[in-house]
């Protein structure tokens, strides 16, 4: 339904901008120049020259609404999406929000539904990754059932799983400290940990993680070690498609398995004792 | 999910769309740390009193409780449902105190099952109540589940009061502080 609206709107603006060119292609004489400029108009420069006509015939729109209502949230959603775009430009702002909102046809004012610090911006942003990264997996996994990939060791699939969430961040990584730094607001942080915390539960549970005891939490704790320390290098990094944070990201899992072991050759130990110690105990009381 | 905005499917046993993700979440949680708690106890009861003449009987509790623990387990990871924080400290708890009531001697193991068991039939009661409010046609497995549990906790429950278990010196102070502590580890563990 979302997306109903919304190539209508663009047939609109090509249709009245070619009629404009072609108008001024009637003015003038038949040179190759006109020729060009009649070529000339690619779809991105529509947006700039947008009469006034199209932009109240959207809002006029809203008596259909109630045909296919389009709530708050769905504009919303719309709109930062939109925005995103603009993020490389704008930096996560109130400016990039506004020209999103002008790309669907929308008055700038629009922006004013959000906060002017950009919050909503990352925070949907960052719900838009964890999402993508889910389908992700889960297609990973439906091929793994059919048989038609190898089931992955669990260390490999956690590096390539955190690998594949920060490369959506690539992108945008210039203005991508900026975002860390407004995620830390503590007015964000129940929003931003929520969303940290769901996305390393995803990434464990598609790794196959059953634990019911505390290790599931020592589990996911010790990920988001993982995905934060790499998150935080990754801003550093000047290598080559970021060849110097993978191999870092490869090192933390790798010293995360060996912990592990060493974590349940200590726990056997231990239970060992405990069990020498109750007999000792159960003989003396006897 | 993360945001709410987008409707995560899940490819799991369990369908994670249209169940009340909090309630069940709780169920399941509050549950599973009971059942771990309660291995625990008998674990305690046993190594104290685990040659006695009621070694048996305690250890044949003991096997249900696994089963039942069992079961939790494969619905925690079916529902996708987080274990309490405070399993470590059960781990503790539940064995000193299974211990601890074995020392009062046969009787006080008994009054410390029966305790136990009583407040556990109670407690599912309560959750069978709770999700036949809310739909007992999308919640029949696990309604089915924890009847069947509530069923072999009150059987627990009446051994305990066969093997003399209100013939324990304090048998009221026992039973009633024995119940608090129930009550307060399962209003944590549903939340934490």
């Amino acid at each position: 339904v979302r997306c109903q609206r919304y190539p209508p709107l663009r047939a609109l603006q090509a249709s009245a901008a070619l009629r404009r060119v072609s108008d001024e292609h009637k003015k003038e004489p038949l040179t190759s120049s006109s020729q060009q400029h009649f070529d000339s108009p690619p779809a991105g420069h529509q947006p700039e020259q947008e009469p006034q006509g199209p932009r109240p015939s959207y809002t006029g729109q809203g008596g259909q609404e109630s045909e296919d209502y389009e709530s708050e949230e769905q504009l919303q959603h719309r709109i930062l999406t939109a925005a995103l775009e603009f993020v490389p430009e704008h930096g996560w702002t109130a400016e990039a929000i506004a020209e999103g909102a002008k790309t669907l046809g929308l008055s700038v004012a629009a922006a004013g539904m959000f906060h002017s610090d950009g919050s909503e911006l990352i925070l949907h942003f960052v719900s838009e990754c964890n999402s993508k990264l889910s389908e992700l997996l889960q297609k990973e996994q439906k091929l793994v059932q059919l048989g038609e990939v190898e089931k992955k060791p669990v260390d490999e699939f956690l590096r390539d799983a955190v690998e594949a969430r920060l490369r959506m961040l690539i992108p945008y990584i210039e203005k991508w400290p900026q975002a860390l730094s407004i995620l830390l607001l503590p007015r964000n942080i129940p929003s931003s940990l929520n969303l940290l915390t769901s996305m390393i539960d995803d990434i464990w549970h598609y790794a196959g993680d059953q634990s019911t005891d505390f290790n599931w939490y020592t589990r996911r704790a010790v990920l988001t070690g993982i995905y934060n320390t790499t998150e935080l290098v990754m801003m550093q990094d000047t290598s080559p498609d970021f060849e110097d944070t993978w191999r870092f990201l490869e090192n933390r899992v790798a010293d995360a398995m060996t912990m592990g072991n060493t974590a349940s050759q200590v726990q056997s130990t231990g239970e060992a004792v405990v069990q020498g110690l109750m007999g000792a105990a159960v003989t003396v009381s006897n | 999910p993360a945001g709410g905005a987008s409707l995560r499917l899940c490819s799991t046993r369990v369908a994670q769309e249209g169940i009340n993700k909090p309630v069940i979440d709780r169920i399941i949680r509050v549950d599973h740390a009971g059942e771990y708690g309660a291995n625990r106890i008998y674990a305690g009861q046993m190594a104290v009193l685990g040659r006695s003449s009621v070694g048996p009987i305690i250890q044949q509790m003991w096997n249900q409780e696994k089963d039942h623990l069992k079961k939790f387990n494969e619905l925690m990871v079916a529902y996708r449902v987080r274990p309490t924080v405070l399993l470590p400290f059960w781990n503790v708890a539940g064995f000193v105190l299974g211990a601890g009531s074995a020392l009062l001697g046969k009787k006080g193991a008994m009054a410390c099952t029966v305790a136990v068991e009583e407040s556990i039939s109670e407690h599912y009661n309560n959750q069978i109540r709770t999700l036949i409010e809310e739909d007992p046609e999308k919640y029949k497995e696990l309604l089915q589940v924890i009847k069947q549990f509530r069923d072999d906790e009150q059987e627990h429950h009446d051994i305990g009061l066969e093997h003399d278990a209100e013939a324990t010196p304090a048998y009221s102070v026992l039973k009633t502080a024995i119940q608090l502590g129930c009550k307060a580890a399962i209003f944590l563990s549903e939340r934490i």
